[in-house]
């Protein structure tokens, strides 16, 4: 596996650059997330606080990235940006050849629909609906028929082994069970990518490696995975690992270079 | 903008239920002023309704080509002690004047009535005030109804003015019992008269032009023995014969009234004819103003109900933040969680007025049957109290619909 190593070499904030292109250029359709000096800052009763201070990141198709960080390195801020959610103070991010940062609000809610499959740590799914209404939520601001929206969600949920739960409520599931609703939810509208935020923070350690299965075989048929997790053994399952620190990059390493790491501690 | 579709509205309407069943107190405690506020509405319609129904049912008993000669029609009875001068210099309606206008080749029949307010006692037993007519046997003929014991007037008594009477069903109930009244003599307004006859009046309670009647006592005894308001309270009762119409018949009345009274061409009536659509139209002007006011009473009601729901649906966007988090996350734009609050307070409201048209509906049947009168279910009134309910949920909705809609993805995913 030495030949990935070699290009581990994406530790410099100048090799960086060079991959994700000049500013105002559209990247080269591979490039599903490409980010230009990507800045955030909130301001906190008068203190500015400099969250992201020019994130240069590429990521290709059918990659599956872990974003690490110590609490308050920004990569919750990052996620947001990345997932839409929120929009960077300068900075390109590209998504799907689509200048993003620059777009309003309605059109953000249009582009997290198409192209995004949310996660969440605490799974997020609506407490009084279905399995599979949970699942059509992204189909029904997507505009989609009824009919055809019972049949895709189910097939999400058959992706995810759950179609015999489809009825139950969430709080008829396990924590895995439920986890493994929302990832059919973020995956029913077959996003760009799938963006996993802390996808096993409240799972137990077995149930964690089940749903780690589910994102590796995810992973394996092509979709593009990023994942934001503050825990190693989780990262560790990515084939790249980028790690923040203080709202910059502080590297950006392939699996096995990665692991290395971790046996070298 | 996209247009609204069906399945977007259902969508919404089934989210809409879904968050009420969560909160069934504190969504009941929410639409109870739009219930309050439609309920009273549609009660009072309930009555008025009724009521106007039955006037044009007497209409119809009494057969609605029937009109009358009265001193001065006006809309409110006027103070006879305190007359303009206009109507003082008119004269009174008189008998002779009835009798010429019976005699009119057009005419079935004219008979001069007046009305007289009085108790009907009997060994201690009494009546409230109730409504008597100075009238003669056909009595019957004009105002419907019938006949169930006795007899009505014979041409002697009415001649001579007879202190006979004959009485009301309900009333020879209240002060015989179960004596037999026929033939006994009953105190009516002071004075001594026979009981002749029980009637039962057709099954309404308005008789126009006044209230329910108690008893039929012939003209001449009235006339004699009894005060008279000769204003408000006398007039000729006409009705034309068949195949003549109303219009023609008042024509004629008219013109033989004026050769009575021996008007010039110049000279203006001296008397008024009054028919049984402008007594509707009367109490048509009279319930829409009973109407108005109700409707601002309700929209108060209606005011405070959507205040509450606008309260309501601000807690309720405040608790749901993370599922509006969740939601935008999932690709909702601004419009949509608009759309899903205000179809939210708008099914709140709908649900209230729904409610409160039943509730109105079932007061209002309940105060109708009491009254002893039918009613018919207003249901113009009904479907714009349920669009009025809608429409105060979308405009009291469109304040915590905004605050919902505008909230930041990132921090709503985040509140606890």
């Amino acid at each position: 596996m030495s030949p990935q190593i070699e290009e581990v070499g994406l530790s410099t904030t100048a090799e960086r650059a060079a991959v994700v292109g000049a500013a105002g250029s559209t990247p080269d359709k591979d490039w599903v997330i490409v980010t230009r000096g990507l800045k955030r800052e909130y301001d906190m009763g008068g203190e500015i606080v400099r969250a992201l201070r020019g994130v240069d990141l590429a990521i290709r198709r059918n990659e599956y990235v872990a974003i690490m960080g110590p609490s308050g390195s920004g990569k919750s801020t990052f996620m947001n940006l990345v997932g839409c959610l929120d929009t960077p103070n300068a900075g390109e991010y590209w998504l799907s050849g689509q200048l993003v940062s620059t777009f309003k609000d309605d059109e953000l809610a249009r582009v997290r629909n198409k192209e995004i499959g949310f996660v969440f740590q605490t799974f997020n799914l609506l407490p009084r609906a279905s399995a599979l209404h949970n699942v059509e939520l992204p189909l029904v601001y997507a505009g989609i028929g009824s009919a055809e929206r019972k049949e895709r969600a189910m097939e999400a949920l058959t992706k995810v082994q759950l179609d015999n739960r489809a009825s139950h409520r969430p709080n008829e599931l396990s924590g895995g069970q439920r986890q493994r609703v929302a990832i059919a939810r973020a995956l029913v509208n077959r996003p760009a990518i799938l963006l996993a935020d802390e996808p096993t923070g409240n799972l137990d350690s077995t149930t964690s490696e089940e749903i780690m299965k589910v994102f590796e075989t995810l992973a394996n048929t092509g979709q593009t995975v990023i994942m934001v997790t503050h825990e190693p053994d989780i990262a560790q399952h990515a084939r790249r690992v980028v790690v923040l620190r203080d709202g910059l990059i502080a590297s950006d390493t392939k699996r096995e270079a990665f692991s290395a790491k971790l046996v070298g501690l | 903008m996209r247009r609204i579709s069906i399945a977007q509205l259902r969508e919404n309407i089934e989210i809409a239920f879904d968050a009420l069943r969560a909160s069934k107190l504190r969504s009941g405690l929410t639409i109870l002023g739009v219930v309050i506020g439609v309920s009273t509405v549609m009660t009072m319609a309930t009555i008025v309704q009724g009521v106007r129904d039955q006037i044009l049912n007497t209409i119809q008993v009494a057969g609605p080509t029937t009109f009358y000669v009265i001193k001065v029609f006006q809309t409110t009875p006027v103070n006879p002690d305190n007359l303009p001068k206009w109507i003082r210099i008119r004269p009174d309606i008189s008998a002779e004047e009835a009798d010429r206008i019976a005699a009119l080749p057009q005419i079935e029949y004219a008979g001069i009535w007046a009305q007289i307010q009085l108790r009907l006692e009997y060994q201690g037993a009494r009546t409230q005030s109730i409504a008597g007519f100075g009238s003669d046997e056909r009595y019957q003929e004009i105002q419907g109804g019938e006949l169930i014991a006795g007899r009505w007037f014979t041409k002697a008594e009415l001649r001579g003015g007879a202190p006979v009477i004959v009485i009301q069903e309900a009333q020879a109930l209240r002060i015989f019992g179960r004596i037999d009244p026929l033939g006994k003599t009953i105190v009516a307004g002071g004075r001594p008269v026979q009981v002749v006859g029980i009637y039962a009046p057709p099954a309404n309670i308005f008789a126009p032009p006044g209230q329910e009647v108690g008893a039929v006592f012939p003209y001449q005894f009235v006339l004699h023995s009894y005060h008279i308001d000769k204003t408000n309270s006398l007039f000729i009762c006409i009705k034309p014969k068949a195949g003549v119409s109303v219009a023609d018949a008042m024509d004629a009345v008219t013109i033989e009234m004026r050769s009575i009274r021996k008007l010039r061409p110049a000279d203006h009536d001296n008397f008024d004819l009054m028919s049984q659509s402008q007594i509707l139209d009367t109490f048509t002007s009279i319930t829409d103003i009973f109407f108005f006011v109700m409707l601002v009473l309700a929209s108060v009601a209606l005011m405070v109900g959507g205040i509450g729901v606008m309260a309501i649906m601000m807690v309720s966007v405040t608790a749901r933040t993370r599922e509006i988090g969740v939601r935008k996350a999932l690709g909702a734009t601004r419009r949509d969680i608009m759309l899903q609050f205000l179809i939210e307070a708008a099914t709140l409201t709908g649900i209230g007025g729904l409610l409160g048209i039943l509730v109105g509906l079932t007061a209002g049947r309940g105060v109708t049957y009491l009254m002893n009168i039918n009613a018919s279910t207003p249901i113009g009134l009904t479907l714009v109290a349920v669009a009025v309910s809608v429409a105060i949920g979308l405009v009291f909705g469109v304040l915590p619909a905004r605050r919902a809609a505008r909230m930041d993805p990132v921090e709503a995913l985040r509140y606890e």
